[in-house]
């Protein structure tokens, strides 16, 4: 890590050392620097959670705007779904359309913009033109792309460095999630299991792009796993299983936690009996040989769309009265998951929303299904949550989670399978006028709410939490909030005029001054405390 | 959104009138009419890029062809509908006010490599390779002539490509920082130092900020470098000129 001599001694504030040159000792600090912000997630645990305490309980209804940045792209009736990372005083973000830029932490101003020139067939990625960020590492900034491919950018031009195919795009492949770097690898995930597309999780060398190694979420005729599908190696080739939201590492038992999607068709199940693993997991995987070390699987045999997309919270918690490393799963399913990391063993599991699935899980962690859907309400295809991440408050051991409330008809219907063509397998029916949403702050060690900030309609919004008691969220209607993370009082309310949807905000320390920066319809925004 | 709502909207409109009438030929006025408002009466550019200079690169009028047809995605060049005819006649006129594609090189590729590695590669890079305060000239010759390639080198305080003017910032405490300009407004100004770090001021830390009238680069006259070395090096860009493996459309590397 360099020290930044210079930033420091023009604004006297020597406390704060900026990450020039991106290294995994960096990304091991992770969040200890507030000034940095290296990952998806902030730091390597999913947590969400910054040690800053500016901004306060106290002092957080007077967070003003300090500026915005357009970026002239969106995702129609989608969200600004990245997380900008911090380097060097530098905000590092990808936006719709593949597009992305670098801009000045402190006033928004752009130093480069990047766009990809597309093609015009993409597939998934037509329809949902997201992304969700980049990864770093040294000078080289890593992107996923909507036409499947992973890109390397050059941090000070955005120039681009190298270019790999992930898969191809025209069957129905897409990539949207933050690369997560670990170590010297490159780990990305594929998008597409809206389609009669196979998943898997890939490592990539960050000099030249070449792959390491690649792990497939649906296992090929005879692997492990390959029994929980019905004997049909053609049905192998497209279960689904997509892997679009950045996992979590733990450098102690060097293991990466990444969740799974969907198995294709979505909704109609005839044709695949069986559990359909690895879809709808948690895989932990060694992420210097990619070999599958767990899993557990939340949803078997799917039928709602309830991809385990989901960020991967790692903590150490107080469960049944003794000291557990845990990984953590609010899941669309309803469930909110607390598992031992090392086994993948469930601790605890119990229902965040009003769902009528399942109400309890077995001693092994399967839900005792008492409603699949097709008569009656059950949670709706977005699920009881969605792939925002969640936020962790480790000394208040609560998890801070946008939960949906739904209800919907699954109609399941055979459909013939067509490369490059959704496969859905079936329609939804919403009730509309009975969903809502809320922020919910879920007791880690025993999984019962402790509060709840209800919204007007099932919201999309990612949590932010700090070390001072405050937690960030957002709605569909198009307010940032922030809340009294210990009693859920609303602080501060800020109108950003689109949903905020899928993004989650980020934090840092620059000059001083505690910033707050979210994504929302086209526009990149920057709050703090007045001068 | 609602400019591509718009101008896809727009798109569709111009189809449903190309199918009542016989399809025009006119390809100034169809610019005039279709392009201009983005991309300047003179084709020189203006919210769009500049689209004179395309033919100096191969295969120039399939790919103008293509990009009218499909449009850009993600950005607010929409799709067209138009006939066949319209879109050749857009693109005729579009070959009629481009630059030249660029003339014959003399110099000696090799040789210039030797030469750019020497005067260029501390703040010009090429493919993935050198400094970082200058331009990108990994595909300068196919948007410039030779005869702008000599005078920038020549003469390097003439004029300044956008991104790149040079700077001098004086802070309260009087230090000095020279960069080259990313962006500025009223408050603040991005630069991209002499170290090639990017950093941002706000203008009320500064004593003076300073568009420099010199640039960092020095003139290269006949003394520091012959009219022979310059040919090799103008070469030796033009070997750069087509890059089938880049995308045609990214838009990087320009600093802005």
């Amino acid at each position: 890590m360099c020290v930044i001599a210079s930033a420091a001694s023009v604004f006297g504030h020597a406390q704060e050392e900026g990450v020039t040159n991106v290294t995994y000792q960096d990304m091991l600090n992770g969040l200890k620097n507030p000034s940095a912000w290296l990952t998806y997630s902030g730091d390597y645990s999913g947590q969400r959670h910054s040690p800053l305490k500016q901004i306060t309980p106290d002092n957080a209804h007077r967070l003003s705007a300090q500026w915005s940045f357009q970026t002239e792209t969106m995702a129609r009736g989608r969200g600004f779904e990245a997380t900008p990372l911090l380097i060097d005083g530098v905000l590092y973000v990808t936006g719709p359309n593949n597009f992305a830029w670098a801009l000045h932490a402190k006033t928004g101003r752009p130093f480069w913009r990047y766009r990809r020139d597309l093609p015009n067939n993409l597939t998934y990625g037509a329809s949902v033109p997201v992304n969700r960020g980049f990864g770093a590492l040294g000078d080289r900034l890593f992107m996923t792309t909507l036409d499947a491919h992973l890109l390397a950018l050059d941090m000070k031009t955005g120039s681009v460095l190298w270019d790999v195919e992930l898969a191809d795009y025209k069957i129905g492949h897409s990539a949207t999630v933050a690369p997560l770097v670990v170590k010297d690898k490159v780990i990305v995930g594929i998008s597409g299991g809206d389609y009669p597309t196979r998943g898997f999780l890939d490592a990539y060398e960050p000099a030249t792009g070449k792959r390491i190694w690649r792990f497939y979420t649906v296992p090929a005729p005879g692997e492990p796993g390959s029994e929980t599908w019905p004997d049909s190696p053609e049905l192998l080739t497209r279960g689904g299983g997509g892997t679009w939201v950045t996992g979590s590492y733990d450098p102690e038992s060097n293991t990466v936690y990444w969740g799974t999607g969907n198995p294709n068709p979505d909704y109609y199940g005839d044709e695949r009996k069986g559990d359909n693993l690895y879809t709808c997991s948690l895989i932990a995987m060694d992420p210097d040989t990619g070999r599958l070390k767990w899993h557990f699987q939340f949803t078997p045999h799917d039928l709602h769309d309830w991809d385990a997309n989901h960020v991967p919270v790692l903590a150490e918690i107080t469960i049944g009265g003794q000291r557990r490393k845990v990984v953590m799963v609010a899941n669309r399913n309803g469930f909110f998951y607390v598992l031992d990391r090392s086994t993948g063993k469930l601790l605890l599991g119990k229902p965040f929303t009003d769902t009528s699935w399942a109400r309890e899980l077995g001693p092994d962690g399967r839900p005792i299904v008492v409603n699949q859907g097709t008569r009656g309400c059950i949670p709706d295809n977005w699920g009881s949550t969605n792939f925002m991440p969640p936020s962790f408050d480790p000394v208040l051991g609560l998890l801070f989670v946008t939960a949906r409330e739904t209800c919907a008809t699954f109609v399941p219907e055979k459909q013939v399978i067509t490369p490059g063509r959704f496969s859905m397998g079936g329609t939804v029916r919403r009730e509309l006028d009975k969903a809502y949403g809320a922020l919910r702050a879920i007791d880690a060690s025993t999984g019962e709410r402790r509060w709840e900030f209800k919204f007007t309609t099932p919201s999309f919004a990612g949590v932010l939490s700090t070390a001072s008691g405050v937690v960030i969220g957002g709605d569909n209607e198009g307010n940032l909030m922030a809340f009294d993370a210990r009693t859920g009082e609303h602080l501060w309310h800020y109108q950003t005029g689109y949903p905020i949807w899928g993004g989650a905000p980020m934090t840092y320390l620059l000059d001083g001054r505690q910033y707050l920066v979210i994504g929302s319809g086209s526009t990149i925004m920057a709050f703090a405390l007045p001068r | 959104m609602q400019v591509i709502g718009w101008a896809l909207a727009a798109g569709v409109t111009l189809f449903a009138a190309g199918v009542q009438n016989p399809p025009r030929s006119d390809g100034a006025a169809l610019f005039r009419e279709r392009c201009a408002d983005c991309h300047g009466a003179d084709a020189k550019g203006a919210r769009g890029p500049d689209l004179t200079r395309l033919w100096m690169n191969d295969g120039a009028d399939e790919r103008a062809m293509s990009t009218i047809r499909t449009g850009v995605a993600g950005s607010i060049m929409p799709p067209s509908s138009a006939p066949d005819e319209e879109i050749r006649a857009i693109v005729a006129y579009l070959r009629s006010v481009s630059v030249a594609k660029a003339e014959a090189i003399s110099g000696n590729a090799t040789s210039g490599e030797a030469v750019f590695a020497g005067n260029c590669a501390q703040c010009h890079r090429i493919n993935g390779r050198g400094g970082y305060l200058g331009p990108d000239l990994s595909r300068i010759a196919g948007s410039q002539s030779n005869q702008v390639l000599t005078r920038a080198i020549r003469d390097a305080s003439a004029s300044f490509a956008s991104g790149y003017e040079p700077v001098t910032l004086v802070t309260r405490d009087g230090r000095q920082i020279r960069g080259t300009r990313k962006a500025e407004d009223a408050f603040s100004i991005q630069i991209m130092d002499m170290q090639g770090r990017l950093r941002g001021y706000e203008k009320g830390d500064l004593r003076t900020v300073t568009r420099d009238q010199k640039s960092l680069m020095p003139d290269f006259g006949t003394d520091r470098l012959s009219d022979s070395s310059l040919d090799d090096l103008l070469a030796y860009l033009a070997k750069f000129r087509i890059q089938p493996a880049r995308r045609a459309g990214d838009t990087s590397g320009d600093g802005r």
